[in-house]
């Protein structure tokens, strides 16, 4: 298979990877954008290995102003 | 080795309790006594002044005071270096002391208090007792909380995790494709449970909590509350009784301090209305001694006439 089709095949399982990557890093470090967090070291102690995580948590707050366009790009309406 | 605690309201008389405690175990074997009060009087009681290295007070018998301040400095410090580690890209630019406003974290202090609780058990293994005096109610509760909170919020941190290395574990299969093709990629993603960073520090903490907490609901371990004949120690040995019912901590003395002849009636009141609230935990009564009430000087506060250790250890067997 060709190596563009299998990434259009991976492509909605990335999305619903990088939301949950999302998700992951808003429990835990929640405390920033006001959500009621876990015990604060549990962040502290994880932080460290939390690159990624926080790269995603950084995207999904640029581009929430513009739902639409974000909507669009998942299910591929060009 | 058996592990106790001292608990009650700020000024019922932990500290001389639970000194007391220290000194007729000493008799028996060999005890250490921890202070964890921030507002430490440990050392008022045994007329010495105590830091947070061991001090000898007889053979049998050592003495400490935690320096919690000290402690959270240094736990995170530990942090600290592991984050300016992984972002060691910080350092060209100079930020990486930025992280060091961490230290003004709040519940760093409890975490700090369990870790070195934590600590103290797994290292003073040559002790038959160790002898914990705690800090006033609210901060007691919570520290003693802690693991069981901390163990449900791990656990479902750890189920998240695992749903998304099962997804890129997909990923990576539908991907597939020769070796160049993943190194094209930029990002390599770690799928394997072993290979994540995060997950394996979650599963980490999560057998250190589980087995602190089977220590402190366990058979070796006690909790004796100390309170006074007056309504708002009783008030608040409910609220403690309470917590640690919640907390499923083994409760198994309280002790009645400074009653004397004045407060007798109330004294009585008190024992019977904790008793029923409590499923009929057995009471010991202390009466004041002359030498707290008079400030006689050199006294030697820890020596009472009532035999707490007894009481105690019949209660652990």
């Amino acid at each position: 298979m060709h190596y563009m089709h299998r990434e259009n095949m991976a492509a909605l399982t990335v999305v619903e990877m990088e939301e949950l990557e999302n998700i992951f890093a808003l429990l835990l470090l929640g405390s920033f954008v006001g959500f009621p967090a876990p015990p604060t070291f549990l962040a502290v102690e994880l932080l460290p290995f939390m690159e990624k995580e926080l790269q995603m948590l950084n995207k999904r707050a640029e581009d929430c102003t513009d739902m639409l366009a974000e909507m669009c790009g998942t299910l591929g309406i060009d | 080795m058996k592990i106790l605690f001292f608990t009650g309201k700020g000024g019922v008389g932990k500290s001389t309790m639970s000194a007391a405690a220290a000194w007729q175990l000493s008799q028996k074997g060999r005890v250490l006594i921890i202070s964890l009060d921030p507002a430490h009087n440990l050392g008022d009681v045994f007329n010495l002044t105590l830091n947070d290295s061991k001090k000898r007070f007889s053979r049998t018998l050592d003495l400490k005071e935690i320096n919690l301040q000290k402690l959270a400095k240094e736990y995170l410090q530990r942090e600290i270096n592991v984050l300016t580690d992984t972002y060691k890209y910080l350092q060209t630019l100079n930020l990486d002391n930025y992280f060091s406003v961490l230290k003004y974290s709040p519940g760093i202090e409890e975490y700090a208090l369990l870790t070195s609780i934590e600590e103290t058990i797994h290292n003073e293994t040559g002790y038959d007792y160790i002898v914990f005096d705690t800090p006033p109610t609210g901060l007691t509760l919570r520290f003693l909380a802690l693991p069981r909170v901390t163990i449900t919020w791990i656990d479902r941190l750890i189920q998240i995790r695992q749903k998304i290395l099962e997804k890129r574990y997909t990923i990576q299969k539908i991907r597939g494709g020769t070796e160049e093709e993943k190194k094209a990629r930029e990002i390599t993603l770690e799928y394997d449970e072993r290979d994540d960073d995060v997950l394996n520090r979650l599963q980490k903490l999560r057998a250190n909590y589980e087995s602190l907490t089977t220590i402190l609901e366990g058979r070796d371990c006690a909790i004796a509350l100390v309170f006074n004949p007056d309504i708002l120690s009783l008030r608040e040995s409910e609220r403690l009784i309470e917590g640690l019912k919640d907390l499923h901590l083994p409760l198994r003395l309280l002790i009645n301090n400074k009653v004397t002849t004045d407060t007798m009636s109330m004294a009585n009141d008190v024992e019977r209305r904790l008793q029923a609230f409590s499923n009929s935990t057995p009471i010991m009564r202390v009466t004041l001694s002359p030498h707290v009430r008079n400030g006689t000087d050199g006294a030697h506060l820890y020596n009472i006439d009532e035999d707490i250790a007894s009481e105690l250890l019949k209660q652990l067997q």
